[in-house]
């Protein structure tokens, strides 16, 4: 994590991973990217855990993979969304918004 | 993914161990080169950009050793699997046990299906603990 960024609370990187390949898809790499950007920049994930989240991700069969070019004519391996995928990342976006609610009511109590 | 791509791919990464974490190191590779990249154009030197790109990445083996892991991990849930081993081995240790307190006990295979109806026994209590 880089310093003055933001951490990554526990089970939110399976979530951030599923949303970025919600855009379409990408290699491992340009997913840390992915996120980072779509957090503006808040959000940096760990290198090195992003992989056995994607694999993780994969074998619960939420995204699929193929070798494939990449944007510098490098084999990469590519990740998807699977349908299975889209509707875990509806589930954990449901999740998400409520915990987040809760714990601003909770903050903001008097 | 579905359940028999899944089955088929825990066989294949059981198979194929080593061309699974060719794989995984392909891949993680990929990631630092593609780091190593991103830093150079930021200014580093190819030197400098290598030694963050690795820094910033972690310790490369024990991921690719986790990531290896996940992928020769079992495609379905082992719960259910085990609770119906351990009701089928306490069905069996029932029945032997049913049958040996019918048996006479002086002779040696009265003696033989009691020790069996035991054996099976432990089995269930340790599936049992097992499950726990």
């Amino acid at each position: 994590m880089t310093k003055g960024k933001a951490g990554l609370l526990q089970g939110t990187l399976d979530m951030l991973i599923l949303k970025a390949l919600a855009l379409g898809p990408l290699h491992g790499y340009g997913i840390g990217q992915r996120i980072a950007q779509i957090s503006g920049d808040e959000l940096r994930v760990e290198e090195g855990s992003l992989y056995p989240g994607l694999y993780r991700l994969e074998h619960r069969g939420w995204i699929d993979s193929e070798w494939d070019v990449s944007e510098n004519n490098q084999r990469a391996k590519f990740y998807k969304l699977t349908r299975s995928g889209r509707k875990q990342l509806i589930i954990e976006e449901k999740n998400w918004e409520r915990l987040a609610g809760a714990t601003m009511k909770a903050l903001r109590a008097s | 993914m579905s359940r028999v791509k899944a089955t088929v791919n825990f066989i294949h990464a059981w198979q194929h161990a080593d061309e699974i974490a060719d794989e995984v190191d392909a891949e993680l590779c990929f990631h630092l080169q593609m780091r190593t990249s991103a830093n150079i154009a930021e200014g580093m030197t190819p030197d400098e950009a290598q030694l963050a790109a690795w820094q910033s990445f972690g310790d490369f083996d024990r991921i690719k050793l986790s990531c290896c892991e996940i992928r020769r991990g079992l495609p379905f849930n082992m719960k259910p699997l085990r609770m119906g081993l351990y009701i089928a081995i306490a069905c069996l240790a029932g029945g032997f046990a049913l049958v040996a307190v019918n048996l006479p006990h002086h002779n040696l295979f009265g003696v033989l299906w009691q020790l069996a109806a035991i054996a099976v026994l432990m089995c269930s209590f340790l599936v049992g603990r097992r499950k726990q």
